[in-house]
């Protein structure tokens, strides 16, 4: 008669690999996947209390003179997708490479299931799916070789091998296309192809920085489906971007970076919140500067103003109608309209509201 | 994975082959009335344009390291458990497998062909052959480690490549180009490969074979050193 153990790999509620004892011999086997240490999931649903898989504290990078990582700190919690919002040279990537261990950190800690990365590199390396910006496969081979020696790298062999290729495949919707060489896909299905090389060995961790560059609509569309699909799957996933649209379609958590600084952190609804009261107005003008920004200060309703270049960006408070009243201070001292745009509660707003500049700038 | 790729970039492929092929024929050729026999001139230019093509395997190692294209593939490796020395490693072993098993089919089809002989014990020839095939191709991924680049690696190693091959008389025997020369042609590693391959091929004096290869592997073992000191993974973004 067998018996099933319960092999507490990292905690009760992270990973369960699967043991047999042979009454009549004693002996213990173990089963392929704790082999390598390859945890079981828990789906979203079965976290009831919060489990921090990765914790960041005071990561700072500097390059030369320049600072490019003020000792940001912030943890990633299991079965979440973490969002890293920031515009262009934020330190996402930067961050994101000194998780992944190609760049060196100047000072700070990170921490995988509560113990420092240092202490445990191969077995943190074991257990992070990686997907790069750029687009990182063989080109002359197929879909179903870049796979298999991706995945051969962490310890898959043989069959084990095998069945990871094929769901793999299914999972980026490339079976059809196996045996093609990449060098003839579009790039939504090298993007795709690209993710499913990260996770093919199950890892425990996705980090994926900005993986839709540069696709079409329908390619990030069906980007973004997956990574749905791996968190219910029970997978961790961070996720680099500067589209909101990308953070509002998928993100439990957003941690909004700028200039190496983490400037605001929460769920989307807890942050559009900050901003909830407020209306934002951007207005390009064909010359700015003849208003100088106090007067937009004596309309009622007016909280921020930010001149910059051409834009001019007003946060004003919500249910006071004060733009005729903008318009008219404008046309008054000459300024000529270009375009005037109007929000209300957005991340871009959130970051605006932050940082006084558009995500985009 | 490296070794496959080696084999199906057309670049290197030719330029190990055909270009070989071409050079020691044309030269060969060309040159024929300066010997005795034409096969005397084929017997030299097959000799020293192998020991010159082991040499240029610097760049292909540098080209399996760091090029482009490849560097982003290899980016995954970086990221795995494997080690970032098992990365250069992999590089080096994969240009040194791939640079002799080419230059042993050269050899295969040009000496039979061309009556070029490799001594009485071929074998020692053949054998000399790989410890020079891997210090090449350890120079060219030390060289990456060094210079962070690819391109940086293969134009430096190329003109430098050239000009030992220059004076080591690849080109042409430096003998009678006067004393400068001949003095100068002394510092050139091929000059050295030269004496020893020669030696073994048409004098079947086998002296050189240990200084040869003890200077190789004192030479690999501080190459591989420099690489593991010298090799960071940021290079690879």
């Amino acid at each position: 008669m067998r018996q099933y153990l319960r092999y507490n790999h990292l905690s009760a509620r992270s990973c369960r690999g699967q043991y047999t004892l042979h009454k009549s011999t004693g002996k213990i086997n173990r089963s392929a996947d704790s082999l390598f240490h390859r945890p079981q999931y828990v789906s979203a649903q079965e976290v009831n209390e919060v489990d921090t898989i990765i914790t960041v504290s005071s990561l700072a990078k500097h390059f030369k003179e320049q600072q490019v990582l003020n000792g940001i700190s912030f943890d990633v919690r299991r079965g979440e997708i973490l969002c890293i919002l920031g515009p262009n040279g934020a330190g996402k990537s930067t961050t994101i490479n000194i998780m992944t261990g190609v760049l060196a950190k100047s000072s700070g800690e990170i921490s995988f299931n509560g113990q420092p990365v240092e202490q445990q590199l191969r077995r943190y390396k074991q257990s992070l799916g990686i997907v790069p910006q750029d687009i990182t496969l063989y080109e002359e081979l197929s879909p179903e070789k870049n796979i298999a020696f991706f995945a051969s790298l962490y310890g898959l062999h043989g069959k084990a091998l095998k069945k990871a290729v094929d769901d793999a495949l299914v999972f980026a919707g490339l079976e059809q296309r196996r045996h093609d060489k990449v060098k003839t896909f579009s790039g939504g299905m090298k993007r795709r192809l690209n993710i499913a090389c990260a996770i093919a060995h199950r890892p425990e961790l996705v980090i994926m920085d900005e993986p839709t560059v540069g696709i079409d609509p329908q390619s990030r569309n069906h980007i973004l489906d997956s990574i749905k699909k791996l968190r219910s799957q029970g997978m961790t996933v961070i996720y680099t971007t500067h589209y909101m649209e990308e953070v509002e379609a998928i993100a439990s958590r957003i941690i909004i970076l700028d200039k190496g600084s983490i400037i605001a952190e929460g769920t989307t609804e807890s942050l559009k919140e900050s901003v909830a009261n407020e209306r934002h107005y951007t207005i390009e003008v064909e010359e700015n500067g003849k208003i100088p920004e106090e007067k937009f200060y004596t309309i009622e309703g007016v909280k921020k103003v930010h001149l910059e270049g051409n834009t001019i960006s007003i946060s004003s408070i919500r249910g006071i109608e004060n733009l005729d009243q903008i318009i008219a201070l404008l046309t008054e001292n000459g300024e000529k309209i270009r375009n005037i745009t109007s929000e209300t509660a957005s991340l871009e707003t959130v970051f605006l509201k932050l940082t006084g500049r558009t995500l985009r700038d | 994975m490296d070794l496959k790729n080696l084999f199906k970039n057309p670049v290197l492929l030719g330029y190990n082959t055909l270009f070989a092929v071409l050079f020691i024929l044309i030269m060969g050729y060309l040159c024929g009335g300066d010997y005795e026999h034409m096969s005397d001139a084929y017997q030299y230019y097959g000799v020293s344009f192998m020991i010159f093509g082991m040499l240029e395997g610097a760049m292909t190692a540098s080209n399996c390291f760091m090029e482009r294209d490849i560097k982003k593939p290899n980016l995954r490796i970086i990221y795995s458990p494997v080690g970032p020395t098992a990365v250069w490693l992999s590089k080096l072993t994969a240009s040194f497998l791939f640079d002799y098993v080419l230059h042993l089919l050269l050899l295969a089809v040009l000496c039979p062909s061309l009556h070029i002989t490799l001594g009485l014990h071929p074998l020692y020839f053949i054998a000399l052959m790989a410890p020079v095939e891997f210090v090449s191709a350890a120079f060219g991924i030390f060289f990456c480690c060094v210079f962070h680049c690819e391109e940086t690696t293969s134009t430096l190693l190329s003109t430098v490549i050239s000009i030992f091959g220059f004076l080591g008389g690849t080109f042409f025997p430096t003998d009678g180009l006067g004393r400068t020369v001949a003095l100068l042609s002394r510092f050139s590693p091929v000059r050295w490969l030269n004496d020893a391959f020669f030696s073994l091929a048409c004098d079947n004096n086998s002296s050189y074979v240990l200084p040869v290869l003890i200077g190789t592997v004192v030479i690999s073992a501080v190459l591989l050193g420099g690489c593991r000191l010298l090799f960071k993974t940021e290079d690879y973004l």
